[in-house]
């Protein structure tokens, strides 16, 4: 792996509307996006069939409002468990307070190698951006990720993150990356990139993690995974950062084993992990691997200030990507015209409250929902995303949205009086039947334009039957 | 008892595309060789237990022309990150790990591996082949049984735990599963215990 790959997400360019319609037209993203649901939904159909999901469902939504009740708390007996196992923790206010801690570290130990196994909480830090800038080379070593990598583009889901690109398009991202051919076919592929990132195991400096869940009765970390990277990331480099969201702490260990069962039930359709890395501090002296030192970075990122507000909620995810999946927006554009590391249902909920309202992304995603409430049904730790979606959309201050605001207000008030109800609908229909001909209106102007740029409006009722 | 316990860890695992059996104490030297030419590998890199010479696997394996490895300890110079070797990047990837798990949870199918000196974490996942000795006795049902006993009050807890329930996977590319990701392409558990011989 001689060769550097610069890693430069790019900043949102088009509006919201602009990327959906793109995603819209891509035919390739759509069949891609399709075939993935397809295969979620019957993983998801199975485990219905052979576990009380419901029950399940029933028990992790308790545990999970639990835990985030009791925040303080357990997240103070994490860090003191977490010490006592030998283990630093930190923390860390936003993202440039966690940045600047790696890179200061990565200095200090005088570090140029960095393997990270997939973690959403870096993506939402921008590690690799800083660590880059630090003069750092940081490999991507999930297989997903490790492709986006190379492509230089943002995940699209939670969980599978290259899930918008077919078989082809990766072998030749492989090719360009080793300089060699690369053979056909998915085992090939697979094989291909194992030897290259065997090469980033042995060599990294640090080794960089999210975590799924911590258990605070004995201070472990918790990395589920189904490849096998996360496990040698934790296990090989002589230094471990772990980057946790601070709200992914549960009390013991009857609810991680609960949360760990249905964890992936929900993600993937089946009743196990392939890995579940469960990690007390760094390695005993008697051990002939795992880490030497073990850094553990609570990211509060705006999580803390959502305590204690209707939208508490929010932060009983446990990140497995169903509301994804189940939702016909991100189902029809995919995750990456959402333009946040977090997409989907959740991240339109939590896109706007990390960002603090301020960012571009928080006035628009909110709104790319039917509100149907999938998303509800489909969340394995029950947060009533529709809901959410509705307080957070209340939230958003952009002169637009002010505007909109106020014109429901007037209409409200203008109706709430019979006079003016039957004025303004005299003059509507008086309106109606001047734009249109022979009972339909094909074309409005102003607010009208929107309906008739889809379809006919009928100026009469009973509307006559449409003429050709 | 032990006996359904012992099937239900490994349909759980056929599942997951991983292999089981049951086999006696005496039986499971020969079993270990046999899979492990079925894989075709040519060494294997066993973790320090005491399991291991009691079914005589050194001394059947090396008669069988496969390499037995013994992990390093704390201050072999491969422990001291000269890892490439262990990973298997200087010749062809031919390794299979022989763990022996703690528990072996069979509701769904889940290894329990708990890392300590001889038993280092990475076993499974550095070798390209990984076989599980899991004597019957430490079959529990439930995932919470197994975690709950590891991470009890009064005990230290492992440094690292892992959980392997099949061989590794992706479903990264088009979303169709694909073994041999970074860990372990095959996995086969062995359940050890003298009333747990099938009837022939």
């Amino acid at each position: 792996m001689s060769k550097r790959i610069p890693v430069t997400y790019p900043e949102i360019t088009a509006p919201l509307r602009e990327r959906t319609r793109e995603a819209l037209a891509d035919a390739e993203l759509g069949g891609n996006l399709r075939a993935a649901q397809a295969s979620w939904a019957k993983g998801r159909r199975q485990m219905a069939e052979q576990h009380d999901f419901a029950a399940m469902r029933e028990r992790a939504t308790g545990i999970r409002r639990d835990n985030i009740a009791r925040l303080p708390e357990l997240l103070e007996r994490l860090e003191e468990r977490v010490r006592a196992a030998g283990g630093t923790v930190t923390r860390v206010a936003d993202s440039d307070a966690a940045c600047r801690y790696i890179t200061d570290l990565a200095a200090a130990r005088g570090a140029t190698l960095v393997a990270k196994s997939k973690s959403m909480a870096t993506e939402e830090i921008k590690l690799n951006e800083a660590l880059e800038e630090a003069g750092l080379r940081v490999v991507e070593t999930d297989l997903g990720e490790w492709i986006l990598q190379l492509m230089q583009e943002h995940p699209s889901h939670i969980i599978a993150p290259a899930v918008h690109l077919n078989k082809e398009q990766i072998r030749s991202v492989l090719a360009a990356e080793s300089g060699e051919a690369v053979p056909e076919g998915r085992e090939a592929l697979v094989a291909h990139a194992r030897r290259r990132l065997r090469e980033v195991f042995a060599a990294a400096d640090i080794g960089v993690s999210g975590v799924n869940l911590a258990v605070a009765e004995t201070g472990t970390l918790c990395v589920v995974e189904n490849e096998g990277n996360a496990r040698l990331v934790t296990a090989l480099p002589r230094i471990h950062v772990a980057v946790m969201g601070m709200e992914r702490v549960v009390a013991d260990w009857s609810e991680a084993a609960h949360l760990l069962q249905l964890l992936p039930m929900a993600a993937i359709g089946d009743d196990a992990a392939t890995y579940v890395n469960l990690i007390t501090g760094p390695r005993a002296p008697d051990e002939a691997d795992g880490p030497v030192e073990l850094h553990l970075l609570l990211l509060d990122g705006g999580r803390a200030a959502l305590r204690g507000t209707d939208l508490q909620d929010a932060l009983n995810c446990i990140r497995c990507g169903a509301c994804l999946y189940s939702c016909p927006m991100w189902r029809s554009v995919g995750g990456q015209a959402y333009g946040s590391p977090y997409s989907g249902p959740i991240g339109a909920v939590v896109t706007p409250l990390l960002e603090g309202m301020r960012g571009e992304r928080s006035s628009e995603l909110p709104f790319l929902s039917s509100l149907c409430g999938a998303c509800h049904e489909a969340c394995p730790v029950g947060i009533p995303l529709h809901d959410l979606l509705v307080r957070v959309r209340n939230r958003v201050t952009t002169p637009g949205h002010r505007r909109d605001r106020l014109r429901f207000r007037l209409w409200a008030l203008a109706w709430s009086r019979p006079w003016a109800y039957r004025a303004t609908r005299a003059l509507a229909r008086g309106g109606l039947r001047l734009a249109g001909r022979r009972g339909w209106a094909r074309r409005l102007p102003g607010p009208g334009a929107a309906w008739t740029s889809q379809r006919d409006l009928p100026t009469r009722w009973p509307p006559r039957s449409p003429s050709s | 008892m032990a006996a359904a316990l012992a099937e239900q860890l490994i349909a759980a695992i056929e599942r997951r595309r991983g292999s089981g059996e049951r086999c006696d104490a005496a039986g499971a030297a020969a079993r270990v060789v046999e899979r492990i030419r079925s894989w075709g590998a040519s060494r294997a890199l066993l973790a320090d237990h005491p399991l291991m010479d009691a079914l005589g696997l050194p001394v059947a394996l090396a008669s069988a022309g496969i390499e037995p490895v013994r992990w390093p300890g704390p201050r072999d110079p491969r422990a001291g990150g000269a890892w490439r070797g262990l990973l298997g990047l200087e010749s062809p990837e031919t390794a299979c790990g022989i763990t022996v798990p703690a528990f072996g949870v069979a509701e769904r199918g889940t290894l329990v591996l708990e890392a300590g000196a001889g038993h280092g974490r990475a076993i499974d996942v550095a070798s390209a082949y990984h076989l599980a000795l899991l004597p019957a006795e430490r079959l529990v049902r439930t995932l919470e049984e197994a975690l709950v006993a590891t991470f009890a009050a009064g005990r230290r807890p492992p440094s690292a735990v892992s959980l392997v329930s099949g061989p590794s996977r992706t479903s990264d590319i088009e979303k169709i599963s694909t073994l041999g990701a970074h860990g372990a392409l095959a996995l086969h558990v062995l359940v050890i215990g003298e009333e747990l011989s099938p009837a022939t």
